[in-house]
């Protein structure tokens, strides 16, 4: 009988509680306020536990370069350039990057860089690394595609020649694209290399001391580190995996530190603990809709129309519990690196994606079009946000004259829209989420290329490739904001994409540390380093 | 048994065929998983990658290829970790053994007791394990979890809420698996015993005079002993497969939440290991015990 008592009470807790995941009050997202960085850390911390949504598969990101895999490398290997909280970009293992034309791109790198081995950061490695990024399959091979030759071209020179003007190459190399390896310890792992098993071949503030596959990973401070402004306080982080309530739980108890979040949920749940707080930061992430051209949505003005009427305050509060904003563009404003204001204005004067519902209008854009005969097919895998996503379209369309339906595809199945066009001629709208680890939105943009892989609508205007073209090759800041602008303005014009909401970066961190970026730099800058005990 | 033996490469034959036909045949692609982004898929890029992973050749190939390294005792590599498949497996066993040891103990433990003590006693004390066993089935393994997290973990602080590793990590995942099997073997330990009771030989001990207590212990619960041990295997048996509850609840990385992992990225490698592991697991506990089965009760080991 005691048995029988004591679950009892269990379980009549558990319904006071409502379960960890459930509580909270959902914030207004007109007060949620986005920080580059949380609060300057005041002194060193021995170690901190850090909580990823899953294990890393791979701790060579030119194989996969997942965010859990990028957030823990990011703190241990280094690219040639670097990406700072606030989004700019600043001279790294390169110390200088010329451009004596358009066509050519001169490195310079440092004297004193040198890897966790101790051995010299060279150009031969620099080479080879480019080289190795581009090669076929590899993550970051796209970023290469104008790239004619990689070369050594003095004891500290790297001169890289372009088959035509690529502007973006230099976020290119800040990311990923740009990482440095030690060429003689990633031949010696081989196919090894990136597994549980095989040490780290970079030169950044944190080494990798040891990943205990299916337990945890940690990195260590690298004291012999090259770069002497840098000081890490924290000595060592140790990275677990947790889903959303066993991570709520962990931060909630003390028993993680922190964690970068890529769902609103656990932020929600933690909003009201006093143990921990949330920061909120710029991001380029997005949520969109991407229509086919399977039907209705291949005219543009049924696309304007459902653009008009999609309620974007509702589904903020509904499917992100006001953690988002209602958002016009395909693209995050933390991809405004440069040329800030210009953008923020650009985006202000954009109209035909209102927060709230513009019916009349839209209604009218129907008329005019002519109501198709078969209803609009809206996808979703279940899951809550596109959930809610996709009864909005539906909602919106019943109120301008169209039929929606909702077709629930497998959440495995899900990724195959992007590569299965089978799959893609059984829907018109596919609800998802995007973003670009390049923080200029021109790294978006040539998705609306004609013939694109993503612009499954088949938008084609040669003004617009012109002007990707022009944007591309316009390196001076000024001239490609200017172009980009425009391209935004074509893209939103035709809604070749549905911009629907911007869902910022989000850290949570527990009672006695502070100091990371808030911002999505966490995915390439070593923000371990700037991690230490609250004052 | 020689035959029982021979049987089991053949039956992990059969099964493996069946598991790569169905990953091969469920909807999804793992090119989606494995170019590493959206941005990343433009069709050059995809037929690089299949080539690299051997995709587009035909299901008999695939299959044949795998077939030919695990004879050899090369599972191959995982498509999602870049890591060979033996490797994967033999660091996340210990966890999910680990959970299934300390909560078979549990079980057996007070599953049994619990059981005696219905059919022993009577009355109200059975009525009052009958009605806890019959609430500790009917609350699923989650909710079982959550409430034990929120209560020991959370409010309490007594246990971690995260990760396995050491008995204390594993208790209140334990505690959870262990719930609802308790519930079955108290069951069958209370019929067992009750059957036993009304058989001649305890009446005729019951009237040499010998002491309650030594009855229910060498008679009794000697007679029970085989329906219980069956149980009590083919429950453990069960739970070799059943641990991804838990496992995800309590942020354990073993064999259970490595296989659902697996599954929903296409990882046809991992798949077909840890499914094949856990049908040669419940190939293996079930022989066992029919083993055992003469050791305990000599009228079957007179009856083979």
């Amino acid at each position: 009988m005691k048995k029988t008592l004591a679950l009892a009470g269990l379980m009549g807790l558990v319904a006071a509680c409502g379960g960890p995941a459930a509580s909270g009050r959902a914030p207004d997202p007109a007060k949620l306020t986005l920080v580059d960085r949380t609060a300057t850390a005041a002194g060193p911390l021995d170690s901190a536990t850090w909580l990823l949504d899953e294990e890393p598969g791979t701790l060579d990101l030119d194989v996969d370069g997942g965010t859990p895999n990028r957030t823990v490398l990011a703190n241990v290997c280094e690219r040639l350039l670097q990406t700072q909280p606030d989004m700019t970009v600043k001279p790294w293992l390169a110390e200088k990057v010329e451009r004596p034309d358009p066509r050519t791109m001169v490195l310079h790198l440092r004297a004193d860089a040198t890897f966790h081995d101790g051995s010299p950061v060279t150009a031969d490695d620099v080479v080879w690394s480019l080289k190795r990024h581009a090669g076929d399959g590899m993550d970051e091979s796209d970023e290469f595609e104008d790239v004619e030759s990689v070369a050594k071209s003095g004891e500290r020179r790297v001169t890289i020649a372009f088959k035509k003007p690529n502007a973006l190459f230099e976020q290119a190399i800040a990311g990923g694209a740009g990482i440095v390896f030690d060429r003689e310890v990633v031949e010696k792992h081989g196919k090894e290399f990136g597994s549980p098993e095989s040490p780290d071949a970079c030169s950044g503030p944190y080494r990798l001391k040891e990943w205990k596959s299916g337990s945890h990973l940690t990195i260590e401070r690298h004291d012999a580190y090259w770069n002497k402004d840098v000081k890490p306080l924290t000595k060592t982080v140790t990275f677990t995996w947790a889903d959303e309530t066993a991570m709520v739980n962990s931060l909630a108890t003390g028993a993680a530190d922190g964690a970068y979040l890529s769902d609103t949920g656990p932020a929600v749940a933690l909003q009201g603990n006093q143990a921990v707080t949330v920061a909120f930061g710029p991001t380029t992430r997005v949520f969109v809709l991407l229509p086919t051209d399977r039907g209705a949505l291949k005219d543009p003005r049924i696309r304007r129309a459902l653009s008009l009427a999609v309620d974007r305050a509702g589904i903020v509060r509904s499917g992100f519990a006001g953690l988002a904003r209602p958002w016009k563009v395909p693209v995050g404003a933390g991809a405004w690196s440069y040329e800030k204001q210009a953008f923020q204005a650009a985006y202000d004067g954009l109209a035909g994606a209102p927060d709230t519902p513009q019916v009349e209008e839209a209604r009218k854009l129907v008329q005019e079009a002519g109501a198709p005969a078969t209803p609009i097919v809206v996808a979703t895998n279940g899951e809550q946000t596109r959930n809610v996503i996709a009864n909005a379209v539906v909602d919106a369309a019943k109120k301008i004259g169209l039929t929606a339906q909702i077709k629930t595809v497998p959440a495995a199945e899900y990724g195959s829209f992007y590569t299965d066009k089978a799959l893609r001629a059984q829907v018109d709208l596919v609800p998802d989420d995007w973003y670009i680890t390049k923080a200029d939105p021109i790294g978006f943009y040539d998705n609306g290329l004609t013939g694109s892989s993503n612009n499954w609508v088949g938008y084609s205007s040669p003004a617009y490739d012109k002007l990707v073209a022009s944007a591309l090759a316009a390196t001076d800041p000024a001239r490609r904001a200017k172009d980009v602008i425009e391209l935004q303005r074509l893209f939103t014009a035709d809604m070749v994409w549905i911009s629907l909401a911007e869902v910022p970066n989000a850290v949570v961190l527990g009672g006695k540390v502070t100091g990371p970026p808030a911002s999505q730099v966490h995915l390439g800058y070593p923000w371990a380093a700037d991690l230490g005990r609250k004052g | 048994m020689i035959r029982k033996l021979a049987g089991l490469p053949a039956t992990l034959l059969a099964t493996s065929f069946v598991i790569f036909g169905a990953a091969y045949a469920a909807p999804g692609d793992p090119v989606t998983f494995l170019a590493g982004g959206k941005d990343n898929l433009s069709p050059e890029h995809i037929a690089a990658v299949r080539a690299q992973y051997h995709l587009d050749d035909p299901f008999v190939v695939q299959y044949g290829r795998w077939l030919g390294d695990a004879v050899t005792g090369d599972l191959g590599r995982s498509l999602q970790y870049n890591d060979q498949v033996g490797d994967l497996l033999a660091a996340r066993l210990p966890s999910t053994l680990g959970l299934v040891a300390y909560s078979t103990v549990l079980f057996v433990v007070f599953g049994v007791g619990l059981g005696v003590l219905a059919a022993v006693r009577g009355g109200r004390v059975d009525a009052a394990v009958v009605a806890g066993t019959t609430f500790a089935t009917s609350v699923p393994p989650f909710v079982v979890a959550t409430a034990l997290i929120s209560l020991f973990g959370v409010q309490l602080g007594w246990f971690p809420v995260l990760g396995g590793g050491s008995l204390w990590h594993l208790t209140l995942p334990a505690v959870t698996l262990a719930t609802g099997a308790l519930a079955i073997i108290s069951r069958v330990t209370r019929q067992a015993m009750i059957e036993q009771r009304e058989l001649d030989h305890v009446t005729v001990a019951r009237a040499s005079g010998l002491s309650e207590r030594l009855i229910v212990v060498r008679h009794v619960l000697r007679g029970a002993l085989g329906p219980i041990v069956t149980m009590c295997g083919l429950v453990t048996a069960g739970m070799l497969a059943g641990t991804v509850v838990v496992e995800t609840a309590f942020g354990i990385s073993g064999v259970g939440s490595l296989l659902v992992h697996a599954i929903n990225t296409h990882d046809f490698p991992v798949t077909q290991a840890v499914l094949l592991l856990m049908v040669a697991a419940y190939i293996t506990v079930t022989t066992l015990v029919e083993l055992l089965q003469p050791l305990i009760d000599p009228r079957t080991r007179r009856a083979a």
